[in-house]
């Protein structure tokens, strides 16, 4: 049976401090591991990128208490998972997923292409998303990422991904 | 012309532009909540010092610019803003400026060396890559 660990978990609305809070607790955590600033620094990427868009998009969540945000890191034998989830709107739903369907098409020269094509052309939004984030989540994973999208109701999707980055 | 410098705080880096001695440097972490802010007046500051720069440059006098990089860690959206103070002083290189690029990085961080190697990259722009132990 594979062992698994879970390191942090976070449920409902994020202040920007808390992510904070949770990347120290990570960092604290690989430390006492004895692991490489490449993993640290990779699953650092990875939960920086993930929270701040849970954190910027938050004000389109759910009153029900199901569909809050959600962010877990657990580490199994050989790799860190990081889930996170929230909600977003319907219309959002085939944009996301074409852009997720498009970075896990990509090998890492693929990636490294579309995030220079992305940052030379993109302008940044009012929230300061630079359309980024997702592209560097798969260049530090380097393994495709798995979603999913539930249907809320006729507004609203709950998204979840699952990032691995192998140890 | 005033040299800009900025503190540290939890969420963005130092900087420390000093056109008195041609040296620039941006240091540290940078995950700000508020990434334009941030990132808008330095961009200004640097219009301002270009036509500072432009009305000081003969033709045989041009300085050699220095800009550091010493990141532990920047997101996506602060690299953005790093590319756009590099496109800047690809500007003042193209004025005839002499343009030096450091770009630090702890021993063994792949991650931020590569940041520096794609960034170098897309500019078509030599950096000097140098490691260090904290």
């Amino acid at each position: 049976m594979v062992q698994q660990e879970n390191i942090l978990a976070h449920f409902g609305p994020l202040s920007y401090e808390e992510i904070g809070f949770l990347l120290n607790r990570m960092t604290a955590y690989v430390d006492k591991q004895g692991m490489t600033i490449t993993i640290k620094k990779k699953v650092y990427s990875a939960m920086v990128e993930s929270l701040e868009n849970i954190y910027k998009h938050q004000d389109i969540i759910s009153s029900s208490n199901e569909y809050q945000p959600k962010f877990s890191l657990l580490l199994n034998e050989k790799e860190f998972s990081l889930f996170i989830s929230n909600s977003l709107l319907n219309t959002k739903v085939e944009p996301l997923k074409e852009k997720l369907d498009r970075v896990n098409s990509l090998n890492k020269e693929g990636l490294k292409e579309l995030y220079k094509l992305t940052i030379l052309s993109g302008d940044v939004s009012p929230k300061g998303g630079a359309g980024l984030g997702i592209i560097n989540i798969a260049k530090v994973s380097e393994n495709k990422i798995s979603y999913k999208f539930e249907t809320i109701n006729n507004q609203y999707s709950y998204f979840t991904i699952n990032v691995i980055i192998s140890c | 012309m005033n040299a800009l410098q900025i503190e540290p705080t939890e969420f963005t880096p130092k900087v420390n532009f000093d056109p008195g001695n041609n040296f620039f440097e941006i240091s540290g972490f940078s995950r700000p909540e508020n990434v334009i802010g941030f990132f808008r007046p330095i961009l200004k500051w640097l219009e301002g010092y270009s036509e500072n720069l432009l009305s000081q440059n003969t033709d045989f006098n041009k300085k050699l610019l220095t800009l550091n990089f010493k990141m532990t860690y920047f997101n996506s959206a602060s690299s953005k803003f790093l590319l756009d103070v590099l496109l800047e002083f690809m500007k003042f290189k193209s004025k005839g400026n002499e343009v030096e690029v450091n770009w630090y990085y702890e021993d063994g961080d792949e991650e931020i060396q590569e940041s520096g190697e794609e960034m170098s990259d897309m500019l078509g722009y030599p950096f000097k890559f140098i490691s260090y132990n904290p």
